[in-house]
């Protein structure tokens, strides 16, 4: 018997999930693209309150935008370090598309700046992506689209399958493939020179 | 909660990654990583590249400061962390990581101000009380005097620069004079061959008017200009004799204005604090007034005085000691937190 704390902040959703033996024991989620900072804590102290006894920490790595993305990584592995137990990340879309049962499809979460981070399943492995692109570019295979970004650039009218899934995300866990240690941004930092130096 | 409790600080509103341990009034660990050599290129910091260093350096940070405090993570009595002022994205590095400890150790958080820090720090290496005092408070950032009557709750804003900080200064007089950045350590080393008084360069806001309106603001654009032109107007000029000229000047209306404050305020401790205290001359000349005016100085180690965990920690554990209340779970980054809001409710 283990619990396990399931995090995800790749997306416009702060999603967090308490999850034993596969089963979602509880989830809670809060809307809001600058929302992350705030609503994760609340989230997990929420469900801390159901089931304070944690075995294991897992988290979606992104790919995503930047600064809501890090607060989830960064509360994950200080989370773990605190209780001294193990932090596992997973590749956010992994944990939509493992919901998905079709042959071969798309998920797409918004990246912003009118791009979506994508990736491809065909028979549910991972063939292409994560990458960023123009939505046109991903809209140009053919194939079903899920997720935020397939549906806010109407890839797709789906609106189930938006947000990584908390059970799958933990499930995912299991298969050491699928683990990853870098926060996935996808993109170079704009190196533009600023005054906005503080202290 | 302790009398002595024991706290660490977390320290991302820049870019550095800064975590410090402290025990009531004593270090035990002062650890930093700093990103600085790959904004040395962009003359400034680049938020993104700072923000991504501050996740990648959290842990190993972490790490590293309690294995110099040698203690462990469930020793704690609380968390502290800078909530602000700062870059946003940067900040939030620090918060989140701070409240993922805070919660996995069910202990309480504080997010406390980074200006109210550097001068907290100050208690760190001097064992007599702070309050009341002034405070000087110079950065790349801000400048700004305030009255502290208990660095816990009550800082008073008595005034600030109306245009760059003093820290800017450095670094955009260093730029033109091709010294890198940042430019604060540079130009004091190049002063240290110059003659200070080999050009009279202007001291913002101090005309008989300014005195009377706004006598504890500064103003250093000016100055930058006046430097510029000289520069300009000077194809050979020396330029160890700028930066000390250019330095004496930023000093001196730094000073000038700090003791005034102390004898309106009727004051007689003067704490400077902040990335530029640790400037060799205005450490010196700040003595020399001080010693001249009877007013008790106390300045941090310069290790101290520019970004540091150890200064959240110091607060954080100030704050525990006389029972304020922690902060709520959840709290935002405040990019403009105001110097006069200690800590985030
Ligand atoms: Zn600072």
């Amino acid at each position: 018997m283990s619990i396990c704390l399931a995090i995800d902040t790749s997306t416009s959703r702060t999603s967090v999930g308490l999850v034993e033996d596969g089963a979602l024991l509880w989830h809670g989620f809060q809307d809001g693209a600058t929302a992350h900072g705030s609503a994760l804590p609340q989230l997990v102290s929420q469900g801390l309150a159901q089931q304070s006894k944690v075995d294991q920490v897992v988290v979606g790595m992104g790919p995503g935008p930047y600064t809501g993305l890090r607060v989830g990584i960064a509360f994950a592995i200080s989370f773990g370090r605190a209780r001294g137990i193990p932090v596992t990340g997973i590749c956010s879309l992994d944990a939509i598309a493992a919901l998905i049962h079709e042959d071969d499809f798309v998920v797409a979460t918004d990246a912003r700046r009118k791009e979506i981070y994508w990736a491809r399943y065909i028979n549910g492995v991972r063939t292409e992506g994560p990458s960023v692109d123009l939505p046109k570019f991903v809209a140009a295979i053919g194939v079903s689209a899920f997720g935020e970004g397939s549906f806010k650039y109407q890839l797709t009218t789906n609106e189930e399958f938006l947000f990584p899934d908390m059970a799958s995300l933990v499930e995912l866990s299991k298969n050491s493939d699928n683990k990853i240690n870098e926060a996935m941004y996808l993109r170079r930092p704009d190196a533009v020179p600023t005054s906005e130096r503080t202290q | 909660m302790s009398a002595q409790p024991l706290v660490l600080g977390i320290e991302t509103s820049c870019d550095e990654t800064a975590i410090g341990i402290v025990r009531g009034r004593t270090l035990l660990a002062n650890v930093i990583a700093s990103s600085v050599d790959e904004h040395a290129r962009f003359g400034g910091v680049v938020p993104e590249i700072a923000s991504r260093a501050h996740l990648e350096a959290m842990l190993p940070m972490l790490d590293q400061a309690l294995l110099q405090a040698k203690v462990s993570l469930k020793d704690l009595d609380a968390v502290s962390v800078t909530a602000g002022p700062g870059l946003v994205g940067a900040l939030l590095v620090g918060v989140a990581s701070a409240s993922g400890l805070a919660l996995g150790l069910g202990k309480p958080l504080y997010g406390v101000n980074h200006l109210a820090a550097h001068v907290s720090v100050d208690l760190l290496t001097h064992a007599n009380a702070i309050e009341p005092t002034i405070a000087l408070l110079v950065s790349g950032g801000h400048s700004s005097l305030l009255q502290v009557d208990d660095i816990t709750s009550s800082v008073v804003k008595l005034g600030e620069s109306m245009d760059d900080a003093a820290g800017e200064a450095f670094d955009k007089i260093a730029r033109v004079m091709g010294l890198g950045f940042p430019g604060g350590p540079a130009i004091d080393r190049e002063s240290n061959n110059g003659n200070s008084t080999a050009i009279d360069f202007p001291r913002g806001l101090t005309q008989s008017q300014d005195w009377r309106e706004r006598p504890f603001d500064f103003s250093f654009s000016g100055l930058k200009t006046a430097v510029a032109r000289y520069l300009e107007a000077t194809p050979d000029y020396v330029r160890a004799d700028v930066a000390a000229s250019f330095q004496e000047a930023i000093v001196d209306v730094l000073l000038q204005k700090a003791l005034l404050a102390c004898k309106k305020s009727g004051i007689d401790s003067l704490v400077i604090a902040g990335g530029v205290a640790a400037n060799s001359r205005l450490r010196h000349v700040a003595q020399e007034r001080c010693d001249g005016a009877k007013i008790r100085l106390r300045i941090p180690a310069p290790a101290l005085c520019t970004d540091n965990g150890a200064m959240v920690a110091a607060l954080g554990s100030l704050m525990a000691a006389a029972g304020r209340p922690a902060s709520t779970i959840g709290i935002d980054a405040d990019s403009s937190l105001s110097v006069t809001c200690v800590s985030v409710a």
